[in-house]
């Protein structure tokens, strides 16, 4: 048989054999897909539209469901999981934006700007932080930032102000942020230092030659070319922060709260848990079925936010497309 | 690459397969094997007897211990995946039927605070008040060494900790919808340790670098566990599916009766004798 | 703007900032100001990791087996959750790699029908962006239906407890193969297509052109891009978590040698760090330390693996899984 094997294949076969080895990989996904959603179902199914809502204390509704065990009765599956994707939405989206905007001005920096010394070593360790698996990240999270935050920065006259409704201590929004932050930027770094290397020399020294300064050349032209490389790299690190379970529940506060901007400077302090973090915690108990319903209803919720993300990146590359160069 | 590297390479990764497995194998043949899962504070405890059984019966079984939570223990055992589920929280209603509960050790939860407030001895009415949260303020509790804010500590609904606590601490009394809830014994005493006016209940083993608090008046430590002086004691289950039968009936009639069982046990834990 | 007057325009490396506007010296500013708190932040970590980790790491921890002994920061060391790591690696690298080099063959070369191909290249994107909690939890659920009981432990009542190297390694394989399959294709495209007449043109048929000239021209990349997933699996804790039964040593499962290790439980070194870790039961952060920083040199070697293939294969490297 091995003989057979290796006599040249016909083109038909190796396109059957090869197409049918990407169907199983398609149909592994499309499997992944569909066993969440059913699975998904009943939380919907007895919750409608408002399970995206608020409907009370997120952590009471999860406590009633594991205590419920193998026959919940239809009121055991309410659950309204609005704080939970509110805090989802805050730390994705301010640490997408802030590692956005410091990712863009270094990578200038380290394509433009930087001593030539220094260069190689910045890509390096970039690329090497780009690695570092989010356990890592975790452990220094809580042992170092989350103390350090809880004693120098949160006051007692803060937290007494909040006393009736949540306890302020080191994990929470700010603790969460930033290590986020730190977590997704190397990946943007990478992914946009080899965008504007990709751009042509030509280009940019045009525009040097038509007197424009350095920082302009590299903003008006490097720039604004390399952007879809931009938006995959944001694109990329907004999937990785959403998926982001084990730092996040690690560093993050451990209370389903919603963090209310309204609260002023206590906002960047109070504790929250989005929604890979509450997944995570809740592993142990999907025996029952109304927390299995809803952990796979939050699992389906992440893979059609990133789902929706990665449509919309193609569809904003391909308005790009015009100039673009890499991605 | 030629053949003979691919040869080569294949032969390596077979030899590294093998010197992996073969020394557990070499003993393993066929003998019967003790499966078990469930939780993590148990666990540690059910490798020590594991192994003080294998020392004293050498040869007799073999063990696989899993580990996933009391939760996942239970509905392991239910279903039949493993032969014994350990549980660190007592019986619900909402179990899988027909499984028994085998008590095999107890276990002391203290209510532990900061080092910089060493509160010398708390009341059952004081601490339902602390967790309950009718009393949310330092000075308002006798002997508290911070002022400000109390910030409660407490552990995720699937815990068994959580689930002793709730039952021998707060009877009726539910723990305050402020509080901030960890996953895990490790993270309640780092989150104590690391906040002047924090409170929280852990396991005996996770006290140090924490000031563990005496319960009604009684010091919270192993002697005064096995004396039965001190209240806050929790059990250790060994789920089985019905009754034990055949090695998981003797391994667990050895925990329970032997003297050499019983002084693994009161190594960290409380005995049952 | 800068007069150019006479001279050639020569840009010096001394550019007079005052003929800059002050928009361009704010931009040029940040840009400083960035790249100065990216060399801080990152050395602080660095420098972190490195000191508690010599401080902690002593050599006969790599080579010790864990204790199962309550106090673990007196006891034992980390060796099987370092054979894990490797063992866990290779599988999930040796089921990701044949697979996504076969679809990105498929659908660069092929790409019959239309519709199929697109679904494909959205498949694996979704795949790209799931989180790993999510793969891991629908893995535990898959591998616990009868069917695949030969890949871990069956109980006697014939319930399978779905926790192995192999169920592991299959979930860890779907989380490299965007790796994989991105950086193949991305080779595949960027060849000229007068290789490809070439061949034809010397009698070649397609298949026989993809196995002999393309592959091989390919192999660079495929390289990095298997590296890469390699750098993903490594640093993947959920999975672990949930997928590997968490036991501290390699626990072999039946009677074949070799495949029993591969039907076994075990951890890896990110479970062991997460479980020394305040989040886990251990309660030991020496060892959490210590077992973080040789994962840390671990995935610095890899790291360093793919800059040394990119390389040699002349440059051209290609990005982090951009797809």
């Amino acid at each position: 048989m091995l003989a057979r094997l290796r006599q040249p294949w016909s083109d038909q076969r190796a396109e059957r054999t090869l197409g049918a080895l990407a169907v199983v990989v398609l149909l592994t996904i499309a499997l992944m897909l569909t066993f969440v959603a059913i699975r998904a179902w009943p939380a919907f199914q007895h919750n409608g539209l408002h399970w995206f809502g608020a409907q009370g204390d997120v952590d009471q509704q999860i406590s009633a469901m594991v205590n419920t065990g193998a026959n919940p009765s239809p009121e055991d599956y309410q659950f309204g999981a609005w704080p939970l994707i509110w805090a989802t939405i805050l730390t994705t989206g301010i640490a997408v934006v802030v590692g956005l905007g410091f990712a863009l001005l270094s990578a200038i920096f380290i394509v433009e700007f930087s001593p030539l010394a220094l260069r190689r070593l910045l890509v390096t360790v970039v690329r090497l932080l780009a690695a570092v698996p989010s356990v890592v990240y975790g452990l220094v999270g809580i042992l170092v930032l989350a103390p350090f935050i809880g004693d120098h920065l949160i006051s007692a006259e803060r937290r007494k102000s909040v006393e009736f409704v949540i306890q302020l201590s080191g994990p929470g929004l700010l603790v969460s942020v930033v290590v986020l932050t730190v977590m997704i930027t190397p990946i943007m770094i990478a992914i946009i230092v080899e965008a504007l290397h990709a751009v042509p020399r030509s280009w940019r020294e045009g525009a040097v030659a038509l007197g424009v300064n350095r920082w302009r050349a590299m903003w008006t032209v490097s720039v604004r070319v390399a952007r879809p490389a931009i938006l995959a790299g944001a694109v990329l690190a907004c999937a990785r922060a959403l998926g982001e379970a084990i730092m996040l529940s690690m560093a993050s506060g451990g209370k389903g709260f919603a963090p209310n901007p309204a609260d002023g400077l206590t906002f960047a302090f109070e504790p929250l848990r989005p929604l890979a973090a509450t997944i995570v915690e809740n592993v142990e108990s999907l025996n029952a079925p109304a927390i299995r319903a809803n952990v796979y209803a939050m699992s389906l919720v992440l893979l059609v936010s990133t789902f929706t993300l990665s449509l919309g990146a193609w569809m904003a590359k391909r308005s790009m497309r015009r100039y673009g160069v890499a991605g | 690459m030629s053949r003979r590297t691919r040869a080569a390479i294949a032969a390596a990764c077979a030899a590294a397969l093998a010197a992996v497995s073969l020394p557990s194998h070499a003993a393993a043949a066929s003998k019967p094997t003790i499966t078990a899962s469930g939780s993590t504070s148990v666990a540690p405890l059910a490798f020590q007897l594991a192994r003080g059984y294998l020392r004293q019966h050498p040869g007799r079984v073999k063990f696989k211990i899993a580990q996933g939570g009391s939760d996942v223990g239970v509905a392991d055992v239910g279903a039949g995946r493993v032969s014994i589920g350990m549980s660190s929280r007592d019986p619900k209603p909402s179990d899988p039927s027909g499984l028994v509960f085998n008590k095999i050790a107890r276990d002391a939860v203290c209510v532990i605070t900061n080092p910089a407030n060493p509160i010398a001895n708390l009341s059952t009415a004081q601490i339902q008040a602390i967790f309950s949260g009718s009393v949310r303020d330092w000075s308002q509790v006798p002997g508290a060494g911070v002022a400000g804010t109390i910030n409660i500590i407490t552990r995720t609904p699937a815990s068994g900790t959580q689930d002793a606590f709730q039952k021998i601490f707060m009877g009726t009394k539910t723990v305050g919808s402020t509080a901030s809830a960890k996953a895990s014994n490790g993270l309640v005493q780092q989150a104590v340790k690391d906040d002047r006016n924090a409170v929280g209940y852990v396991s005996l083993d996770f006290v140090s670098g924490t000031h563990a608090a005496a319960f009604n008046g009684v010091a919270c430590d192993l002697r005064n566990a096995k004396s039965g002086a001190y209240g806050g004691v929790r059990n250790f289950w060994m789920v089985t599916r019905g009754p034990a039968t055949g090695p998981v009936r003797t391994f667990i009639n050895w925990i329970q009766n032997s003297s050499r069982a019983q002084s693994i046990v009161g190594t960290h834990w409380v005995p049952l004798k | 703007m800068a007069t150019l007057g006479l001279r050639a325009p020569r840009r010096s490396r001394h550019e007079s900032l005052s003929s800059w506007r002050i928009r361009d010296r704010i931009g040029l500013a940040l840009c400083w100001l960035a790249g100065l708190t990216l060399c801080a932040v990152a050395g602080a970590i660095v420098l972190y990791m490195a000191v508690r980790g010599v401080q902690f790491l002593r050599p006969e921890l790599l080579f010790t087996a864990p204790q199962a002994t309550l106090d673990q920061s007196k006891s034992g060391g980390f060796l099987d959750p370092i054979i894990g790591t490797l063992l866990l690696t290779v599988i999930g690298i040796a089921i990701a790699t044949p697979l996504g080099v076969c679809t990105a063959v498929w659908m660069v070369e092929y790409g019959r029908p239309r519709w199929l191909a697109r679904m494909v290249e959205t498949g694996i994107e979704v795949v790209a962006g799931t989180p790993d909690i999510v793969i891991a939890i629908f893995g535990l659920a898959l591998f616990q239906q009868g069917i695949f009981s030969w890949l871990s432990f069956t109980s006697a009542d014939g319930a399978v407890f779905g926790r192995s190297f192999l169920t592991a390694g299959a979930a860890m394989s779907l989380i490299a193969l965007p790796m994989v399959f991105g950086a193949t294709r991305e080779a595949l495209e960027a060849m000229p297509r007068q290789l490809r007449e070439a061949s034809y043109a010397l009698g070649k048929t397609q298949a026989a052109t993809i196995r002999s000239v393309l592959v091989p021209a390919a192999r660079p990349s495929i390289s990095t891009g298997a590296v890469l997933g390699m750098g993903r699996i490594v640093g993947d804790t959920a999975v672990v978590v949930v997928l590997l039964g968490a036991s501290l040593r390699v626990d072999p499962t039946g009677a074949i040698p070799g495949v029993d290790v591969l039907r076994g439980t075990g951890g890896t070194l990110t479970s062991y760090v997460y479980n020394n870790s305040p989040a886990g039961e251990g309660g030991a952060p020496e060892k959490a330390y210590a077992a973080a920083f040789v994962l840390l040199l671990i995935v610095l070697a890899l790291n360093a693996s793919v800059e040394l293939i990119s390389r040699r294969a002349g440059g051209g490297v290609l990005g982090l899984g951009r797809s």
